[in-house]
């Protein structure tokens, strides 16, 4: 499974970023949406167990690192956090049963993650199309090279040197 | 006190900005409400801020827990002495440029949702310099994005639109660093409160049996490449002078003030306390000769841009980047002392830089250009403007009785104290030709005789003084605030000095967010392993566990975990 994260993962990564790097702004939007997803992708493929619980012995002695529950029920714990079993990827294997749900119950913090990610990306996408539609409304073009050499002398260059 | 009240100082801003989308037809009003905000939160944090000198340690941190959740699991607000100051310099700036807009922004682009757009900004930053958790502070941080980016295409001239894509592009990319960089380190630690990730590394530094997790250093340098970004450090610094060089002048001495000392706190923050650490208690190498190149190239490279230039907004956009160098210099050293003048010479940066620019707005006002060939004989015009302009430059420049000598005073001392002494001399060769390039605007613009076919564009010297008032009036409103940062230096630097205290020592913030249990297992272990080699787990039982974990199909099946539950706490 992270196998298959991790490629796809690269794969996005390798699309967007050859989309950013087009002379169309349009490529590029879609680029930027690409990236966000590639992101997120990312963040589901790490949030499986944390490093430093396996690093070394000591690291369980940290007070904020969450057990699963089948070890010990720790009632000092908020009562809301002691059913989260960090130590598995949030995506559920085919052929798993669900006997214990209590058991599978994945940490929920990556999705909270992407889930504000993938708002806050659907933000800055529709800014960045009101940018187009305005653009190509004021100069009836998209391609880099033509807005690059609008009338005004500009000393360092459009956008197509960034 | 209730310390729940610091929420305070994001929920003013955001309650206006909504407040002012409805007022967005009703010009006077929607001043009014901004106007209030922006001294609420002023004030607001003027009294936190005295409220916390007289005490110490922990107390010192004023926490706010969001809807109850303990601090590792919610969202935790945090107002220190660093916080504090950079939010009320913050206020400060935004109520100067605010105010001087009044009399320099085109009404119709005014109507432009640019009042909410302000408050919004405003909520963005303060959000970021109180917040104690990396996910919230990405957040934070694409909220205040959002914001100046529309702020930078508002009016949507053509040449602010072509230099936007290329800020919004940069900090698109930067954000997706920041998110990823933010889901590495939930990977890491399992944890993304800021006091808690501050624990955990003391802890292992103060365990030599522990080494950090294996791309700590890496995690670290994608940090550093978001932030320097944001701060425009030395290679990351192009996007700057382009974007501020053609947003309307309230708006660019607002970016010029508060954006990149945004980017500088959050290295400020997060590097002293988790992210420069070497895992036995140094600093780690890589990060810190990062910092220390960044630092030399950034002060130096960019006031040679700045001699070079002969745009008075040029020459102001550039040397921001130029005075970010100064602030690293003191991030670089990492002692308590260093970071504190880092801490005085942000804010007293964002005052005055943010001055200039608007000097710099009326200048353009006069004469329809700020080519200083094309200027001349403003003295005579204008003195008032003039003496406004020369003692933000002298602050500036760092000239001894105003607020720049003391910033850097403290920021090359400790330098050469520590033995930094190569940042130290660039910082004084970046001072000297500081000094030139304002005298360069001083003798151009404001002493040279009039240009005999006049400027550009013939304007009344009255007229344009009685017509501006209200931008005279946020001038000198932020030039006194810079005199008083002067003047009074001795009070802001032992509040200063305590924020760099706490920066070094991180036991104050993290027993304020996580209690006082927290860092109790690293200072036994410091103490243990500084008496003799004692066996660690000693005293307490301890329990071992061997766990089988088939679903990470990973090669290595089973763990052994050692704890000592005496030592797990909430």
């Amino acid at each position: 499974m992270t196998m298959v994260l991790a490629i796809c993962v690269a794969v996005t990564f390798g699309v967007s970023i050859y989309l950013m790097l087009g002379r169309e702004l349009k490529g590029i939007a879609m680029g930027v949406f690409l990236l966000g997803h590639a992101a997120n992708l990312s963040i589901i493929a790490m949030s499986g167990s944390p490093i430093l619980h396996t690093h070394g012995a000591e690291a369980s002695r940290a007070p904020a690192t969450l057990e699963p529950i089948s070890e010990h029920l720790d009632e000092q714990r908020h009562p809301l956090m002691t059913g989260v079993n960090i130590k598995q990827p949030p995506v559920l294997e085919h052929h798993e049963p669900m006997t214990d749900p209590l058991a599978t119950i994945v940490d929920p913090l990556p999705q909270a993650l992407i889930l504000t990610a993938i708002v806050i990306s659907f933000g800055v996408m529709a800014f960045l199309l009101t940018l187009l539609v305005v653009t190509s409304r004021r100069t009836h073009t998209l391609a880099i090279a033509e807005l690059a050499q609008e009338p005004a002398p500009e000393p360092d260059g459009g956008p197509a040197q960034a | 006190m209730n310390t729940d009240l610091i929420i305070l100082l994001c929920v003013i801003p955001l309650a206006a900005g909504v407040l002012n989308v409805f007022l967005i037809n009703q010009r006077a009003a929607s001043r009014c409400v901004s106007i209030a905000s922006f001294v609420a939160v002023l004030a607001l944090s003027m009294y936190f801020l005295l409220y916390t000198a007289p005490l110490t340690g922990a107390d010192s941190v004023l926490v706010s827990q969001m809807g109850g959740w303990k601090a590792p699991f919610g969202i935790t607000m945090v107002f220190d002495s660093l916080s504090g100051l950079l939010i009320a310099a913050a206020a400060t700036v935004a109520l100067g440029s605010y105010i001087h807009s009044f009399s320099t922004l085109d009404p119709a682009v005014e109507r432009r949702y640019y009042h909410p757009l302000m408050q919004m900004l405003l909520f963005g930053v303060n959000m970021s310099f109180l917040t104690g958790d990396l996910f919230n502070l990405f957040v934070a941080f694409e909220v205040m994005l959002m914001s100046s980016y529309s702020l930078l295409v508002i009016g949507t001239g053509m040449k602010q639109m072509r230099q936007a894509y290329k800020y919004v592009l940069l900090n698109v990319l930067a954000s997706t660093i920041f998110l990823m960089a933010a889901g590495m380190v939930y990977g890491m630690f399992g944890t993304l409160n800021i006091a808690d990730l501050a624990r955990i590394v003391a802890e292992i530094e103060a365990d030599p049996a522990r080494s950090l997790p294996t791309g700590f250093t890496a995690l670290a340098v994608m940090f550093l490449l978001v932030f320097g970004l944001k701060g425009a450090f030395f290679p990351l610094w192009f996007w700057l002078p382009d974007t501020y060089y053609t947003i309307p002048i309230a708006v660019a001495g607002l970016f010029g003030g508060l954006l990149t000392k945004v980017g500088v706190y959050t290295v400020a923050r997060l590097f002293p306390l988790i992210f420069a650490s070497d895992g036995a208690g140094g600093i780690s190498l890589t990060i810190q000769v990062i910092l220390v190149v960044a630092a030399a190239f950034t002060m130096f490279l960019a006031v040679l841009g700045a001699v070079s230039q002969h745009e008075v907004r040029r020459i102001l956009s550039i040397h921001v980047i130029s005075q970010v160098g100064y602030m690293v210099f003191g991030i670089a050293v990492m002692s308590g002392n260093a970071l504190a003048g880092c801490a005085f010479y942000m804010i007293q940066h964002m005052v005055v830089k943010c001055a200039l620019f608007l000097c710099c707005g009326v200048m353009e006002k006069h004469a329809g250009t700020d080519d200083l060939d094309k200027l001349g004989g403003l003295l005579k015009r204008d003195w008032k403007l003039g003496v406004l302009f020369f003692i933000a430059a002298m602050s500036l420049v760092g000239l001894p009785p105003l607020s720049g000598f003391f910033g850097k005073m403290v920021i090359i001392r400790s330098g050469f104290g520590e033995g930094y002494w190569y940042l130290g001399v660039v910082g004084l060769v970046t001072g000297a030709l500081t000094l030139l390039s304002m005298l360069k605007i001083w003798s151009y613009g404001y002493c040279n005789p009039t240009p005999k076919d006049g400027y550009p564009v013939q304007t009344e010297p009255k007229a344009v003084i009685a017509g501006n008032r209200p931008a005279y009036f946020g001038i000198a409103m932020l030039v006194l605030a810079a005199l008083f940062l002067g003047f009074g230096a001795e009070p802001v630097y032992t509040v200063a000095f305590k924020a760099g205290e706490q920066l070094e020592n991180p036991k104050a913030y993290i027993t304020a967010v996580l209690g006082d249990e927290a860092y109790a297992t690293a200072e036994s272990l410091a103490a243990e392993h500084a008496e003799i080699q004692v066996d660690s787990v000693q005293g307490s039982p301890a329990t071992t566990d061997v766990r089988t974990d088939e679903r990470a199909g990973s090669p290595v099946l089973a763990e052994v975990a050692t704890h000592a539950p005496a030592e797990v706490s909430p």
